[in-house]
Formats: structure tokens, C-alpha cells, sequence
């Protein structure tokens, strides 16, 4: 079960790998604004040729990301399908019945759409596949450091991260193991009705909210006896640093935002 | 509105390390049970409001607005899907109500059903639509029937089970005994 949370990264050794991973979690996020900059077929050829790029760069199979759209493709298709159907009119109308229009410019955008979908879907999974979740959990509690200056506990919240990362896949384990035990006794997971199926799951989750809780006062027994304090007022073992790679990287995005500037207004 | 007032005036409480670690212990449990959900092909929703609500009561407003944010945050970078602030803003005001509703009150049917709804109406059926609408360009007309049905099924059933759960003889102890460390220190 703790596949489908962390099995997602693929431990190879490409460049896209070995990025600080702020800045690939910066990346991926100015990328979502390029991506919404695009507003015609050249703007989004573009992308497309960053985008595979990008793929080409991390060594990672593109099967794998074929795999990871396979979960959203019915948000896609019905999101497409609905852009096709009710779309407003101009240009060449192609079919007409009360009030479904397909036009020209209902399939152009459904087809824009489509890209986009694929190509933000397409560079969150790239991130997943080349970041630790430890890094993009280190990466982000970096990130969030000037929030500080609005008086938010930055440190305490990246501890309580980092504890929630670590605790996932034994949680997770926990409940796998809990559901068998429940089911060892007759309980049915996912069989029924929807209120059935809610039912069925108290059994799992008050045993996994104990121990859940067994397991906080535990640590925080050990954490204590271990000298932990506060969460300011201490040095960080795990150190990041920005190299050459990740300045050169900006300048690509930087090519890419003029690139698709000048197609806008083209 | 009088106890937004309160709430800006409050600053955030001193934690001490078991609260925060349960924090961190039920993020991890946010993230677990996320993965888990009920229903079929048509309609699917999992507990992770479970939660969210959990959290605002024990921890209040702050503390639960910036778990929420965490969260979702954390969560979708995960799982390799889109990220948009838009749903980490909606994350962030679906647990400001149920902290608002729940904090350090009684627990009462039409506290959590008020906050249910007003978390329906206001994230699931306006924010979250926007957010598609922004997002992906999806026609609201035809987005938000399907959502609309989807709440007016979901939406009792999370009333239901969030008075089940915070009724809980199990997560009273648990609460009596974070109170119990809490009122010590």
C-alpha cells in the first residue's frame, strides 16, 4: 500500500535527479503560470518541446507518466467533452441540436485544454519522480522560511512535517495491517451501499487513531528525553545548496517565458 | 463574527511536544487516509475531512488553517497531480469553519451540521467550481450539477460521521489526555 504515496520516485541518477530540489519545487510552480501564458497552437508547441525536454533530461521512461495520467483521464475527458459540447459559438459550426453547439472553436479550445491538462499533470509527476519525498519536504520548509517575517512557526511546522513523512508508510502498514485483522473477523471493506461502506470503516479508523495517538506520546517522550525543546533555537543536519545546474535551469525557463511572450503577441 | 475577532486577537498558542507531535502524527494520518476512499466509479470521497475537523478541534484556527495548507500542499506534490493554490486556499478556509464551529465548544448536532454546510456551500460547491473553472476553463453549467448532486450525497453522511467520531468515547481519552499534559506544563 505505501507504494502508491512513495513508490512514485524513480531512484535514477540524471541531472533533473541531482537539482536542489527549492528549485525544482519553484520550477514546477512558474511553470503552471507559463503554461496558463500560453494562449495559441505555436505558444503550446513550444511548451510541449520544453516540456519533453525536460522528460528526456530526467531519463525517466515516458510510460511511467502515461501511467500517471491514467487516473485523471475521466476529469480530462469529461472536462474536453464538456468544452466541446457547450462551447459558444463562432467560427464554423459543425453540428447544432437545441442547445449543444460543436463548433471550430470549441474543438480548438478542447484540443488546447487537452494540452494543457497533459502538460501540468506531466511536470508535477516529473517532480514526484525525481524528488525524494524528504527533499520536497526539506525543499519546501525552505521555501517557507520568509514566512516568518508574518510570525508563522515555519520550524515548527517543518518538524511536524518531517514527523508526518516519516510516519506515513507506518501508518500505512498499520492500516493494512488492521483492515486484514478486521477482515480476518468478518468485516467487508468496499462491498455494499455507501453507507455500508462508511460503516465498514470505523473498525479501521478508531483502532488507527489510537495507535496513531499510542505512538505520538511515545515520540514525544523520546524526543524530550533527548534534549528537543522548541523547534527554533536548533541547527539543521540536512543542508541544501544551490549549484550551477539550478542557475542554468532558470535561464532555460527564462528562454522559454521570452519564447512564449513573443508568440502572444504574435 | 465575534469569535473571528477573538481569533485575530489570540496569538498562536506555545505548543508543547505532544501536541505538536500529534499534529504531525495526524497530517501523516490525513495523507494515509487520503488513499483509502468509499464509494464507486460515479462517486468517490474518502475521510480525510475526518481529520481536518479533528485537528480544528483540538488545535483551533491557527493551528489548523496552517496543517490544512501543509496538507494539501504536501499531499499533491505526492501524488504527482496538478497543484493549484486555489484548492490549498480552499483547504485553508474549510478548517478556519470547522475550528470556528468546534473549538473548544461542546460538541452539538447543529454545531457540526452549520459548519458542514456552510464548508459545502461555500468550498465544495463555490470555491472548488471556481477553481475548475479557472483552472481548466470547464463550462460551469456543466460542472456544477454534478457537484451539487455529489454534495447533497456526501454532505450528511460527513455530518453523521463527524458526530460519530468527535462523540467517540475513544477520541474523548484521547483528548482528555492531551488536555491532561497540556494544563501540567
Amino acid at each position: 500500500m505505501s507504494k502508491f504515496l512513495f513508490g512514485r520516485y524513480l531512484p535514477l541518477n540524471s541531472i533533473v535527479h541531482r537539482l536542489d530540489p527549492r528549485n525544482k519545487l519553484l520550477l514546477s510552480f512558474c511553470y503552471i503560470i507559463l503554461v496558463f501564458l500560453a494562449n495559441n497552437w505555436l505558444s503550446y508547441l513550444i511548451l510541449i518541446a520544453f516540456t519533453l525536454g525536460a522528460i528526456r533530461a530526467s531519463t525517466i521512461p515516458l510510460r511511467i507518466f502515461v501511467r500517471g495520467i491514467r487516473p485523471l483521464i475521466w476529469l480530462i475527458l469529461f472536462t474536453v467533452a464538456l468544452q466541446l459540447l457547450f462551447s459558444p459559438t463562432g467560427g464554423h459550426v459543425y453540428f447544432h441540436w437545441t442547445f449543444i453547439n460543436v463548433t471550430q472553436y470549441g474543438v480548438v479550445n478542447a484540443g488546447y485544454i487537452f494540452i494543457r491538462f497533459l502538460l501540468i499533470i506531466t511536470m508535477s509527476t516529473l517532480l514526484t519522480l525525481s524528488t525524494q519525498p524528504l527533499d520536497i519536504a526539506t525543499g519546501l520548509a525552505s521555501l517557507m522560511k520568509p514566512l516568518r517575517w508574518v510570525r508563522v512557526p515555519v520550524d515548527t511546522l517543518a518538524m511536524m512535517l518531517s514527523i508526518a513523512l516519516r510516519f506515513v508508510p507506518t501508518l500505512m502498514d498499520e492500516a493494512q495491517k488492521i483492515m486484514n485483522a478486521q477482515r480476518a473477523r468478518g468485516v467487508d471493506f468496499g462491498e455494499g451501499g455507501l453507507i455500508k461502506q462508511a460503516k465498514a470503516l470505523l473498525p479501521l479508523m478508531v483502532p488507527l487513531f489510537i495507535s496513531a495517538f499510542n505512538r505520538a506520546e511515545d515520540l514525544s517522550i523520546a524526543m524530550e528525553a533527548r534534549g528537543y525543546q522548541d523547534s527554533e533555537h536548533r541547527s539543521q543536519y540536512r543542508i541544501l545548496t544551490w549549484q550551477r545546474r539550478d542557475t542554468v535551469t532558470w535561464l532555460i525557463f527564462a528562454l522559454g517565458l521570452a519564447l512564449i511572450l513573443i508568440c502572444r503577441r504574435w | 463574527m465575534s469569535e473571528l475577532k477573538t481569533m485575530a486577537r489570540t496569538q498562536l498558542p506555545k505548543l508543547d511536544t505532544l501536541s505538536m507531535v500529534t499534529m504531525g502524527l495526524l497530517m501523516a494520518l490525513q495523507l494515509v487516509i487520503s488513499r483509502f476512499s468509499v464509494g464507486n466509479q460515479f462517486l468517490k470521497f474518502s475521510f480525510t475531512f475526518l481529520i481536518v475537523a479533528l485537528l480544528a478541534k483540538w488545535f483551533g484556527p491557527w493551528w489548523g488553517m496552517l496543517t490544512a495548507a501543509l496538507v494539501d500542499i504536501v499531499g499533491t506534490l505526492m501524488t504527482g497531480g496538478p497543484y493549484f493554490v486555489g484548492f490549498t486556499l480552499s483547504a485553508i478556509i474549510g478548517s478556519l469553519i470547522y475550528a470556528l464551529f468546534l473549538y473548544r465548544k461542546p460538541v452539538k448536532w447543529w454545531r457540526i451540521i452549520v459548519a458542514q454546510l456552510l464548508i459545502m456551500v461555500i468550498v465544495n460547491i463555490m470555491l472548488n467550481s471556481l477553481w475548475l473553472v479557472i483552472m481548466y476553463h470547464t463550462p460551469i453549467w456543466g460542472i456544477l450539477p454534478v457537484r451539487l448532486l455529489k454534495q447533497a450525497i456526501t454532505t450528511p453522511i460527513q455530518i453523521v460521521l463527524i458526530y460519530g467520531l468527535l462523540k467517540a468515547p475513544v477520541i474523548q481519552t484521547i483528548e482528555g489526555r492531551l488536555h491532561r499534559t497540556t494544563s501540567q506544563s
